[in-house]
């Protein structure tokens, strides 16, 4: 098991550099200069102070050299200073992961908590009503685009129906309140799982059905065993492994979707950084951020492909 | 003895006329599927509309879509005349307009993309899978690599360092989106090389390119078909996304998308401009993916009576 993770490790390293390759040669070969996106036109600065700065901080090398200088420092999470907070980029960063964190986490287990059992219950009840309503709403919140879903929330049940707040983390003056930050969580919660919600039914659904029909379930019935047993005992233990690889998708998901929710719901995350990040020009956190939410795609890759191995018995690791 | 063969081998009248061509037998059944022609009906009808945009606006409407009357802004939707069916955004004009305007841009920023990422798509997942070898590795690496950034940081930042009109955000978009269709089409012809009729192909001494034409690509066809549905919805979808965000469709040109990013603004001050557009991605990506599942049904014969 070791071996296998150490392998899916350094696996991820080719991945790895593609993206730090990317996203080095998005900024450079971008039509705006690093430099003049760094002042914008907030300052009064002469052509020579520019060369100058563009000598400090490397640019009039080859772009070979200045890719091998940039991966140096990415060894060591080292992204330079932010343009507007005058910090360490990787400060900045280490604040607002955890606030981003808390939601794909509690979207992820909101998400398996409401999709699951739904999917269940379909393929149980297949062909009749409760099955029907289910592949109807799931197939419809599939389409609802996600930021079209925090407005309406923000609109109807924080505007109007005031049952919910509509933004932050905290109401002012209740930093440490438990209850109150799950209550602002319901919202961006929901919109981030909302691509979840709407996947696992139908998903799961197809899974049970596949595995209702297989041969072992009418042994089992046939030994005398009741039907719930054979479902929760036979059926649902395999339905629910390949689940686990619509995992990756979801996580895409969560983690890009975190701009967008956090943005609607003005939650100081990783994405909202991110945007803020770009409207301001502040390339040394917009670079960061994209690095590491790609590393933390990467990881959550990883850790499904483990869990996977895990679960599922059928899969012997190649030690 | 051979006139019995010839004779097992014609297969009786009446069965001869059951049997169909895949393809025809693929549009009886999408035929006979009433949620998939539903949907195609309603697609169809948003598709007359937005082409008809300049003529719905000029004899209906009256009201072109960058018309402003800042007096009247926030207006709420009335029957007074044609244009405020849907009332007025913050700048006065008018919201009914504007959505067929931005039915225009979506569906063929739909449209485009999806094109431009089926052909990348197709062409590197059949040709890795054919060829295998470094070239494959190649493809691999380059879908890892996309898959592992969050798309949407890669359309924000380009769609702030380069300002895209709709043609280069489609194509953008498109190019973006391609590493599941390669993965789809590169698994399919895995397995569609090992099989026969490819081998036979080969033994004759058909070139490769003769192979992937006339053998592989016809059965790589049918999924593609249904990607293709699923796709445009995808790329609907990441439009509107990155235009609400501000860095897709630039106003005053309208889009779905963007008009939500002005409706988000002001929502307590017009909440009526909140729910047109958002209900027009959602019914369009709704029909794209039933038909995505109609034709998939129709086309995939291993999934017939499987529902």
């Amino acid at each position: 098991m070791g071996r296998f993770v150490l392998r899916r490790l350094v696996q991820a390293v080719p991945t790895l550099f593609g993206i730090l390759l990317l996203t080095f040669l998005l900024t450079r070969l971008s039509p705006s200069d690093p430099v003049a996106l760094m002042f914008g036109d907030r300052f009064n600065v002469t052509e020579e102070q520019r060369q100058e700065l563009r000598h400090n901080l490397g640019l009039d090398e080859p772009l070979p050299i200045q890719f091998i200088t940039y991966l140096g420092k990415v060894v060591v999470l080292d992204f330079g200073n932010s343009f507007i907070y005058h910090r360490p980029v990787m400060q900045v960063i280490a604040e607002r992961l955890p606030n981003s964190l808390q939601l794909s986490i509690a979207a992820l287990l909101v998400g398996l908590a409401i999709g699951v059992p739904l999917g269940i219950l379909a393929a149980l009840t297949r062909g009749r009503l409760p099955d029907h309503v289910i592949r109807l709403t799931s197939v419809v919140g599939h389409a609802i685009p996600t930021f079209w879903f925090g407005l309406l929330f923000v609109l109807v049940l924080g505007v109007q129906l005031r049952w919910f707040p509509v933004g932050s983390m905290n109401a002012i003056g209740k930093e440490n309140d438990i209850l109150d930050r799950l209550w602002h969580m319901v919202g961006p919660v929901l919109t981030l799982s909302l691509g979840a919600i709407s996947n696992y039914p139908r998903f799961l659904r197809t899974q049970m059905l596949e595995e209702l029909s297989q041969d072992y379930v009418r042994t089992a019935h046939s030994k005398g065993l009741r039907g719930r047993a054979v479902v929760t005992g036979h059926v649902l233990r395999n339905a629910i492994i390949p689940l686990v690889t619509s995992l990756g998708g979801i996580l895409t998901l969560l983690i890009g979707g975190a701009v967008i929710t956090e943005q609607i719901f003005n939650w100081p995350g990783l994405g909202r950084l991110f945007f803020e990040a770009l409207v301001n020009k502040d390339f040394p956190i917009v670079q960061a951020n994209v690095v590491v939410g790609s590393a933390l795609l990467l990881l959550s890759y990883i850790l499904r492909d483990v869990v996977y191995v895990l679960v599922d018995p059928r899969i012997k690791v190649k030690a | 003895m051979s006139t019995a063969t010839a004779q097992m081998l014609v297969p009786p009248a009446d069965l001869r006329r059951v049997s169909a061509s895949f393809w025809s037998d693929a549009l009886w059944r999408l035929r006979h599927d009433p949620t998939t022609m539903a949907a195609f009906a309603v697609l169809f009808a948003l598709a007359v509309l937005a082409v008809g945009a300049d003529f719905l606006a000029d004899n209906v409407f009256h009201w072109s879509f960058s018309r402003q009357d800042i007096l009247n802004s926030y207006g709420t939707p009335n029957t007074d005349q044609p244009a405020m069916w849907l009332g007025s955004d913050q700048l006065g004009r008018s919201q009914i307009v504007r959505l067929l305007y931005g039915a225009r841009v979506s569906l063929f920023i739909g449209v485009f993309g999806a094109v431009v990422s089926l052909v990348i798509g197709v062409g590197l997942g059949i040709s890795a899978g054919y060829f295998r070898g470094w070239w494959d590795d190649v493809i691999v690496w380059l879908v890892s690599t996309l898959n592992g950034i969050p798309t949407l940081y890669l359309l924000l930042i380009v769609g702030f360092l380069f300002r895209l009109d709709y043609i280069s955000l489609a194509i953008f978009i498109g190019a973006l989106g391609w590493t599941f269709v390669t993965n789809q089409a590169r698994g399919q012809t895995f397995s569609l090389r090992e099989r026969d009729f490819v081998t036979a192909a080969r033994v004759i001494g058909a070139s490769p390119g003769r192979i992937i034409l006339r053998h592989i690509f016809p059965n790589v066809l049918p999924l593609m078909i249904v990607i293709a549905m699923i796709d445009v919805a995808g790329v609907i979808l990441a439009e509107s996304g990155l235009s609400y965000l501000g860095f897709g469709i630039q106003p005053p040109v309208p889009s779905w998308g963007n008009m939500l990013n002005g409706a988000s603004q002001f929502v307590t001050r017009g909440p009526w401009l909140v729910y047109p557009p958002g209900f027009c991605i959602a019914l369009t990506v709704l029909c794209l993916y039933l038909i995505g599942d109609g034709l998939r049904d129709a086309l995939d014969p291993r999934l017939r009576g499987a529902k």
